[in-house]
């Protein structure tokens, strides 16, 4: 177990590695740099000397990554090319931000889904199993900027002007100082994400139940309620935090066009401006911290259904 | 096909942007749109009375990110631009006809050789710092933009000036002298990005005399300002407190309006035009200006230096069709030719209409028939792309391809721009000798079209040291008439400037400079109840 750990997470970082390299071949290939980016229409030659020489754009491209790479094991983030702030500095709230929005959207769509997944399973072929399948297709199959559009059109700008359309900045700058402006984001998350945890959930229920040892439990008498909490839910979860993970690994990343449409101060809107602006410190960074949250989910994941299962657990 | 006159009319304007057009048109210079559509909306009625003192305004500004500054000399995206109205005043200012008029500087006045300038000042100016505005901070603030080593947005204008000659005669009077004559230099004064700061400046603590003063700055998220209270306008500003926040997305923009988390917002996409329209309580304002979209064709290149293959692209230019379909109605024809606003602007060149014959063979004579030719587009600013597609489709009409090559922005001004063969750009309104300076001579730092015609740049020069207005006149219309008959612009029109607020903001009026919400011009604006 413990073996199979510390081999997993010298994969992640091999992975984050590769990553940068990844991101930073792939920046350098954007056409343009940092200056023609920052001085757009204004870029005069000699406005454009000037800033790159400022931003020592003029080294080596390895001579860059190394550098960074150098200043990063030290856990110096480098500064932003946009505006010269250090780049821990720059993200910490952004990721704060971010953070609060996927807690959330964690903290409502996973227990609600399984809930949902393991009603169904239970109801199945009932009115509810029905309804829930067709929403759970039906929104399975809208990108999430439609979902929160038409959140936005509900609850906002058309028939009721209950919630925030976009974020507007507090006072503090930290998204946990105004609730309100959370709900309708973290909606679109949750309906984004939601739809496969219930159908695996539901499908995953359906066939432990069937199973030969729930129906040996009930023969033994159990009340229904034993032979599901005891029996039936702990075997399903290993399969079920699979796709979960997954799901909540695909926040890191789905965060980007959320965080835009509702012009939320996180990484996902801090990630498209800095591509926007070549702002290659900036870029490096979000691109591992999102690679990191996959790969710390799919540990999460992996580990959930070891302790799950003790079949896999012993054969280690 | 007909021949002469407008052939193809294209399809007709569609429905909504004629209502949408009929309810936003403006009155006419001088009147605020008031969006009076007479149909299904009943709009919410405007305030009237004294402008009320206090309050908050919010505006959603298009654009911005994390490069956004707050330094006067170096404003690039729109939110930038927006700052600098608010936190500094510059020498000499457009007023919304797009007239030159005192600001800081009571005057500002040369001898008859357009070399010796002397400016003076105006009396109990105040910083927001509680410093009075004085001859060295003049002197400092062209010493800044135009230093060598750290050229900043408005060195391109002041490139005459001889830095060295600067001095001050006393407090209030600045004396300079230019390398060679340029009677544009009022015109560079009243430019937005040559704000007046003080002595010892510095970006990160930003000090100006204007309306407003420094909050607080959230790089590609919000600023905000408080009111100045010794500001040199009488009675103004109105407002106590203004919050500029970017919108980069107009999805956004739009619904952060609508919700009411905003009171104005500038550029209104023409695809939403009609929902903002059909909220009682919205107002659009709608300007006509001269800002121009132009495509540009290299002259030095093939097959654009051969000068009727440039006549044939102007005339198979539909130009109403590409107001239509890329402005949605909101604009106004152009007649290949720069700065309409201009009052030395050449008025007597006959309107260029489209004449596909003509085009076919101007293009048979240059032996350049089935000519195929890859324009390059990008989303640059609102209409480039879409102007590209309608062009494309009429010039099919005359026999020629027009490839398509849409890159994104940063592409667009990579180490290619500049030099495309065939192109857009996009510029603001500005006059003739100042757009000339900045685009159409030799040495111009944004000669998209390469033109170096040398009977055109001796005009220019000459005009620029004319101080007589009719002599000059009739230097810049030869210069326009020679542009008009063998540039490498195509000017098919000039979008109008349209923006939105919610009813309750007051005081915002039309403005032909293309800078959206009036010249951001928030001094002027005051909140209803």
């Amino acid at each position: 177990m413990t073996r199979l750990l510390l081999k997993r997470i010298l994969l992640g970082v091999l992975i984050l590695w590769a990553v940068s390299v990844v991101v930073f071949l792939a920046t350098q290939a954007l056409p343009g740099d940092a200056a023609r980016a920052i001085l757009g229409r204004e870029a005069t030659p000699e406005r454009l000397a000037a800033l790159r020489e400022q931003l020592q754009l003029g080294e080596p491209l390895h001579v860059q990554y190394l550098s960074w790479l150098g200043n990063l094991v030290q856990l110096d983030l480098g500064t932003s090319f946009s505006n010269g702030m250090p780049v821990s500095e720059l993200l910490g709230e952004r990721l704060n931000n971010s953070l609060a929005l996927m807690l959330c959207a964690t903290a409502i769509s996973v227990p609600v889904a399984l809930l949902a997944g393991t009603y169904s399973a239970l109801r199945r072929d009932k009115a509810f199993d029905h309804t829930t399948s067709v929403l759970t297709l039906v929104l399975a199959a809208l990108p999430e900027f439609v979902v929160g559009i038409v959140l936005v059109l509900v609850f906002s700008t058309g028939a009721l002007n209950l919630l925030p359309a976009v974020y507007v900045m507090t006072e503090s700058g930290s998204a946990w100082s105004d609730p309100v402006q959370l709900v309708l984001p973290t909606m679109t998350m949750v309906l984004a994400v939601s739809p496969y945890m219930v159908r695996i959930m539901r499908a995953t229920m359906i066939e432990v139940l069937e199973s030969e040892y729930v129906q040996q439990a009930r023969l033994k008498g159990l009340p229904e309620r034993t032979v599901i909490l005891r029996h039936a839910l702990p075997n399903s979860i290993g399969p079920v935090a699979q796709v979960v993970a997954l799901q909540l690994a695909w926040l890191a990343g789905g965060v980007v066009i959320v965080e835009f449409l509702f012009r939320f101060p996180g990484i996902g809107f801090a990630l498209v401006d800095a591509v926007n602006n070549r702002d290659l410190p900036v870029v490096q960074t979000l691109a591992l911290a999102i690679a990191a949250v996959y790969i710390v989910v799919n540990l999460l994941a992996d580990l959930v259904s070891l302790a799950a299962n003790p079949k896999v657990r012993s054969a280690q | 096909m007909p021949s002469r006159g407008r052939p193809i009319t294209g399809p007709s304007r569609r429905d909504f942007f004629r209502y949408v057009a009929a309810g936003a048109t403006a009155a006419g210079a001088g009147a605020v749109a008031t969006g009076c559509a007479g149909g299904a909306v009943r709009k919410a009625p405007l305030p009237s009375g004294p402008p009320r003192y206090g309050g908050r305004l919010r505006v959603g500004i298009v654009g911005g990110s994390s490069k956004d500054t707050l330094d006067a000399h170096a404003p690039v995206t729109h939110p930038d631009q927006a700052r600098v109205f608010q936190l500094y005043d510059t020498l000499l200012r457009f007023n919304d006809n797009y007239e030159i008029e005192p600001s800081l500087a009571e005057s500002v006045e040369s001898d008859p050789q357009a070399v010796t300038w002397t400016i003076r000042l105006r009396e109990g100016v105040e910083f927001h710092n509680g410093k009075p505005l004085d001859a060295e901070d003049v002197i400092f603030t062209l010493r800044r933009i135009s230093d060598p080593a750290n050229p900043q947005s408005g060195a391109v204008g002041l490139t005459a000036l001889d830095r060295d000659s600067l001095r001050a005669l006393d407090n209030r009077t600045v004396r300079l002298t230019m390398l060679r004559p340029d009677v544009t230099l009022p015109d560079q004064f009243a430019q937005y990005a040559n704000g007046i700061v003080p002595v010892g400046y510095d970006p990160d603590r930003p000090v100006g005399t204007g309306p407003f003063a420094f909050d607080s700055f959230e790089p590609g998220q919000q600023s905000v300002f408080t009111k100045h209270r010794n500001y040199w306008r009488e009675g103004e500003p109105y407002l106590d407190e203004l919050v500029i926040s970017d919108f980069p997305d107009d999805t956004a923009r739009v619904n952060a309006l609508l919700g009411g988390q905003v009171d104005a917002i500038d550029q209104v996409p023409l695809g939403l035009l009609r929902v903002l329209d059909a909220d009682p309580n919205l107002r659009l304002l709608e300007s006509q200006t001269g800002a121009w979209l132009p495509f540009t064709m290299r002259v030095d290149r093939p097959p654009f230096d051969d000068v009727r293959v440039r006549q044939a692209f102007r005339l198979v230019v539909d130009r109403q069709q590409m107001i239509d379909q890329v402005l949605g109605g909101h604009g106004t024809v152009g007649n290949d030719l720069y700065s309409p606003l201009d009052q030395m602007y050449n008025s007597s060149l006959p309107q260029r209409t489209r004449d596909v014959a003509k085009a076919r063979r101007l293009l048979k004579e240059a032996g350049k028939e089935n000519l195929s030719v890859e324009l390059v587009t990008s989303p640059v600013a609102a209409g480039t792309v879409e102007a590209a597609q309608v062009f494309a489709q009429q010039a099919a009409e005359a026999g020629i391809k027009v490839g398509i090559r849409r890159l994104d922005p940063g592409e667009f001004f990579g180490d290619q721009y500049l030099s495309w063969d065939f192109a857009q750009d996009f510029w603001f309104t500005r006059n003739f000798l100042s757009q000339a300076g900045n685009g159409s001579l030799p040495e111009s730092p944004y000669n998209e079209t390469h033109w170096a015609h040398p009977e055109f740049t001796d005009l220019v020069q000459r005009a620029r040291a004319t101080t007589d207005p009719a002599a000059r006149r009739e230097l810049i219309w030869r210069a326009q008439q020679i542009e008009w008959e063998s540039g490498g612009h195509i000017i098919w029109g000039f979008p109008n400037q349209l923006d939105a607020h919610s009813v309750r903001v007051a005081g915002l009026g039309v403005d032909r400079s293309g800078i959206p919400l009036n010249s951001y011009g928030f001094r002027r604006a005051w909140l209803a109840r």
